[in-house]
């Protein structure tokens, strides 16, 4: 199921064991908050009609043993609550104790996005690709504030402390799209510092780290990163707060210049654009702002960006076809 | 508190907004050991992250701690005691009505004081001296190798500049209230002020007496 | 304590009258006209009267950029303001309602008119104190606005380091400055507090024949005295972190960030008392008044104040289940947390008790007081959501701990507040305020928050995280829904602040006690006198004497 087909949604997707017990216990108590509220409500709106001044009511008082009465309306409920802690510290022990087969996963959060790192050397940005019915580790820690990495499917979240190591760990049962976010919150971008977890079967995992896998975490996984560290995304962001061009998909395309000329962004087009954006080639309809990167970022910096901008092409023209 | 009891130039005046001066007494008493406890939580949270700072990293907390002049604190401790012992005399004599001697005995206390201060600059001009302020930029700071020395370092500041802060406005208070029971009639209407203000004198030496051994001596 | 003459107190001994106007030179607020008389009062009542002026003016500002938030979170993808403006608006909101609005609000306003009255004293022990405290409080207040006016402050209300000490490019110093001076205001008034409770009590009135709300102000202040100096220190720690980089909450100096957040919540959990406790004691004069009838188990609400003020310093680590701390730990502060929780959500009970068999009018105050009830304990049994270890790690720092909070702290500390503010505005102003405008909107309130906050736990419990100013469409229904909710809540609360304002010229004079409710600031006149009692005030024999209660066996009330 597509997340995004909805614009009303009134129960979470349960992609583990762990996550459908953990509805069973908001369930339950849910049920007994209802036990221990739903009277208050209904005495008070019934007294407050039998009891109003003015109505005939018996309103003669016996004897009380209002200590007695005290005593069992604290202890009932909270005994009857401490049945949910003790499940509640159950489960959350069982989330504790990481399984010695399970596969580990880096991650690491920074200023906003996540970055997630398979065993078998490929990595991935703010998405996240699994395979279900084996346990999972993930093993995070920030390089500068607290995050804390949120995966509503899983029920699961764990910050990640520019300090020291954190983890979670999980085993999935259900494949499909999910979402994780940062909940902690970290800044300027932080709403935007989500993805998508995709769970899926053992064998399309190792398919998908064979090929598309491979792909996004070699050169555009890494010019991704650097694509954040420049802070390109300041302007050329969807939304930001200086127009420029969005570059999603511009590989490739035509694009019409300010002096009327027209050509093709090619790699030698966005080379230029990155050295040095002022000379000649400016495109229709901006201002001349963006500033020249060359002597600033270093050549291998420079090669992965530009693999990373191409293959944001490739992925617009993938959504594209069909 | 039998004050005045002997002497009827002793005594307190009553505020309108209480009934009995008795009542006046105990609401001011009262109100500076409350005053007193959440002076003291204020501390205990710099102390206990001092000590927590020392189970984290202990070689690099008595490296730095190595730095402090510790016979200029062991100095202060007494220096401080001494004026909280001249403040117990200036409270003596206030209660006997005695005025001279106790402003005398303030007066002292208030100059110990000041020595303190005098002393902790100096010591403060020494560390300055050994680059020990890693919080200045434009001064290399002499442990530069050892990076959570510098949380104790600058821990030490917080703590001693909060304590010099207090001691500094008991000094002033001292020195204004010493001026006004200078003036005749002072014991006769505000006797109990001398008192309340001594709690507070006590709560300043008691203070560095919790600081002297956490930041000193714990760590030799 | 300089000032003033050697008296005996005003007229003693003379024959109680309960009559409003006995021509005995003015009430307080006539008693003088200048700025002067208003600025530098000592009276309790006047300084009462500052405060509720300046927390107003704070509860518009905190809750004009709420508005703005629910504005922006209409759309999903984040385009009424850029992530910054929504970051530092959510910010302001934060921290004006916690610090500038909820914390002060009943203890400052009612308290300080109040407790004096209530337990026939004169004035607090330290009338002075109690005006610096109004000082302190608008210096503090005036550090914070600077912040924002100079361009806003980006960290949400907790400050979390290392992104307020290193990271965050805004205006942290003031705001912390004016926070922390903002805490010593709070100390002042709790230390006032604390001695007079202890000092000032009128002749026969011991500590059993107190009104609740005198006792859960006691156990506030405790609270006040003795968590306030650790997020003074924490604070202290975090300007000289910002300002010096000393580096305690800084991990490449072997610092640490989490640290912080210890400190931090050591203060704010407790803080949530300082805000739920007073607001317990409204309610607990409100509804005995309106129901004819003595509070039920008056001994056992006063115990557990006191006992809930102690036991939440012992708590505050279930705000860290997630963060790093040690699972032992998670467990202990989580069980804690259920011993503190149910008590004071079970305190529902002991109101709608005292509803059973009374003759109920239902007026404004009392209306406030059963959404209250109704609100509180859905907000209190949440958090036992939250305290629950498993389901904190699906839930937290979501939408259903924003919604949670908000049925704590609208749906109880506002609620209470408004219902306060209409109980007692006869006695502070002299004048009625209308009966029908008043039962509106309290109606529009409850009916407003629930809208506005129910769909926040559904969107929790989803997966929404909180501070989200770009969120996933899936969420915008329940979203428009909130927002939808939150313009009637204002609807609701612009009501009062127009037609109380209307009745202090137009409203018809009120009677020294128009409510027959029981309690010593019932017998002075409305307003009351500048020094309250005409006559000495005589304590009643018991607390609550109202013609209806149940025979309590098993315990006596002495």
């Amino acid at each position: 199921m597509n997340p995004t087909d909805l614009a009303l949604q009134l129960w979470p997707a349960a992609a583990s064991a762990t996550a459908v017990e953990t509805d069973w216990l908001i369930l339950a108590f849910t049920v007994l908050t209802l036990l221990l509220t739903v009277p208050v409500f209904v005495a008070i709106t019934w007294f407050a009609i039998r009891y109003r001044q003015g109505e005939e009511a018996d309103r003669s008082h016996g004897n009380v043993r209002s200590v007695l009465i005290e005593i069992s309306w604290m202890l009932i409920p909270f005994l009857l609550t401490l049945i949910f802690f003790v499940w509640g510290a159950r489960l959350f022990f069982i989330s504790k104790q990481v399984p010695g087969d399970a596969m580990v996963i880096e991650a690491i959060g920074r200023q906003w996005m996540w970055k997630f790192q398979h065993p078998t050397g490929q990595s991935e940005i703010n998405d996240l690709h699994l395979p279900i019915g084996q346990p999972i580790k993930i093993r995070m820690i920030s390089q500068d504030v607290i995050h804390n990495l949120y995966l509503p499917a899983l029920r699961m979240q764990m910050a990640t402390l520019p300090d020291r190591y954190t983890e979670l760990w999980f085993k999935a049962d259900r494949t499909g799209s999910y979402r994780l976010y940062c909940s902690e919150y970290c800044g300027t971008d932080h709403s935007k510092m989500d993805g998508n977890l995709t769970l899926m079967t053992q064998a399309d995992y190792a398919a998908w780290l064979q090929n598309a896998g491979a792909q996004q975490g070699g050169q555009a996984g890494a010019g991704r990163v650097v694509y954040e560290s420049y802070g390109c995304g300041a302007c050329h962001d969807p939304g930001a707060k200086v127009r420029a061009p969005a570059l999603a998909g511009l590989y490739g395309r035509e694009v019409r210049l300010a002096d009327g000329r027209t050509v093709t962004a090619d790699e030698t087009y966005l080379r230029d654009k990155i050295l040095n954006p002022n000379r000649q080639k400016l495109a229709a309809d901006y201002k001349q702002v963006m500033p020249a990167f060359r002597n600033v970022i270093p050549p291998d910096d420079l090669d992965r960006l530009v693999s990373y901008l191409k293959s944001t092409g490739a992925t617009a023209q993938q959504e594209a076809k069909p | 508190m039998s004050a005045g009891a002997s002497d009827s130039a002793v005594g307190v005046k009553l505020v309108s907004h209480f009934a009995t001066v008795e009542q006046q007494k105990r609401a001011a008493v009262l109100g500076m050991w409350a005053w007193l406890l959440t002076e003291l939580l204020l501390f205990a949270g710099l102390f206990l992250t001092a000590l927590i700072l020392r189970l984290l990293h202990p070689e690099a907390v008595q490296e730095a701690a190595r730095h402090l002049k510790f016979w200029i604190g062991a100095i202060n401790t007494v220096v401080l005691i001494g004026s909280s012992l001249t403040m117990s005399g200036a409270i003596q004599l206030s209660r006997l009505g005695w005025q001279r001697g106790m402003v005398r005995f303030m007066l002292a206390t208030a100059a110990l004081g000041t020595l303190f201060l005098l002393l902790k600059g100096y010591e403060y001009y020494a560390d300055y001296q050994e680059h020990m302020m890693p919080f200045l930029s434009d001064r290399p700071y002499e442990l530069k190798d050892s990076p959570p020395s510098r949380l104790f370092v600058n821990l030490y500041y917080v703590a001693t500049s909060l304590h010099g802060l207090h001691l500094m406005t008991g000094i002033t208070i001292l020195l204004v209230m010493t001026w006004q029971a200078s003036r005749p009639g002072f014991l006769g209407q505000h006797q109990n002020r001398i008192e309340i203000f001594g709690l507070y004198w006590h709560f300043i030496d008691l203070i560095w007496i919790l600081a002297f051994p956490t930041l000193y001596v714990l760590n030799r | 304590m300089t000032s003033g003459t050697i008296t005996d107190g005003p007229a003693l001994r003379e024959p109680h009258t309960p009559d409003s106007r006995l021509g005995h030179g003015a009430d307080y607020l006539h008693a003088e006209h200048t700025l002067r008389s208003w600025f530098f009062t000592t009276d309790h009542k006047r300084i009462a009267l500052l405060y509720l002026a300046s927390i107003t003016a704070f509860f518009v500002i905190g809750a004009v950029t709420a508005g703005l938030v629910r504005l922006a979170l209409v759309v999903p993808d984040g385009q009424v303001f850029t992530n910054d403006t929504y970051n530092k608006l959510f910010t302001i909101h934060g921290v004006v309602m916690v610090w500038f609005f909820l914390i002060p609000s009943i203890p400052a306003t009612f308290g300080n008119f109040l407790i004096p009255l209530m337990i026939g004293a004169r004035d607090l022990a330290f009338p002075k104190l109690n005006l610096a405290s109004w000082y302190v409080f608008m210096t503090g207040a005036l550090f914070t606005l600077a912040s924002v006016v100079l361009g806003g402050v980006d960290t949400g209300w907790t400050f979390y380091t290392p992104l307020s000490t290193a990271f965050s490019n805004t205006w942290v110093v003031p705001a912390l400055i004016g926070v922390t001076i903002v805490g010593f205001s709070s100390i002042l008034t709790g230390l006032n507090f604390v001695v007079t409770i202890h000092t000032m009590r009128a002749p026969g009135m011991t500590w059993f024949r107190l009104p609740i709300f005198v006792w859960t102000h006691y156990a506030t202040s405790l609270i006040f005295l003795l968590a306030t100096p650790v997020i003074t220190v924490a604070l202290i720690l975090l300007i000289a972190e910002r300002a010096f980089h000393i580096g305690v909450f800084d991990p490449a100096y072997g610092g640490d960030p989490v640290l912080f957040q210890h400190l931090f919540w050591f203060y704010s959990h407790p803080a949530v008392y300082i805000m739920v406790l007073p607001g317990m004691g409204v309610i607990s004069e409100i509804v005995p008044a309106f129901a004819q009838k003595k509070l039920f188990g008056y001994k056992f609400v006063a115990y557990a104040a006191i006992g809930l003020a102690s036991v939440t310093f012992f708590v505050w680590g279930h705000h860290m289940f997630v963060n790093g701390q040690s699972d032992f730990a998670s467990v202990a502060f989580s069980v804690l947390s259920f011993a503190v929780a149910v008590p004071s959500a079970v305190k529902v009970y002991n109101w709608t008790a005292t509803i059973h068999k009374g003759s109920l009018k239902l007026d404004t105050p009392m209306l406030y007081a059963m959404g209250y009830i109704g609100l509180f304990v859905l907000g209190g049994l949440t958090g036992l959501y939250l305290a629950t270890l498993a389901i904190n790690q699906h839930v937290h720092a979501t939408y259903f701990v924003v919604a949670h909070f908000h049925y704590i702290m609208v749906g109880g500390t506002v609620l209470a507040f408004l219902g306060g503010l209409h109980f007692w505005w006869p006695k502070i102003t002299g004048r009625m305020y209308i009966e029908a405008w008043g039962r509106i909107s309290a109606f529009l309130i409850f009916i407003g928050f629930n809208v506005t906050f129910f769909p926040q736990f559904i969107l929790g419990y989803l997966g929404m995280p909180r501070r989200y100013h770009v969120y996933p469409p899936e969420f915008q229904f329940l979203n428009i829904l909130s927002s939808a909710g939150s313009t009637i809540l204002a609807v609701g609360y612009l009501f009062p602040m127009v037609y109380l304002v209307y009745s202090i010229w137009f409203g018809k004079r009120a009677p020294a006690n128009p409510w027959d409710a029981k309690g010593l600031e019932w017998t002075v006149p409305s307003p009351p006198p500048a020094h309250n009692f005409l006559t000495e005030p005589v304590a009643p024999k018991v607390p609550y004497d109202y013609p209806l209660q149940a025979q309590e066996t098993g315990r006596q009330h002495s």
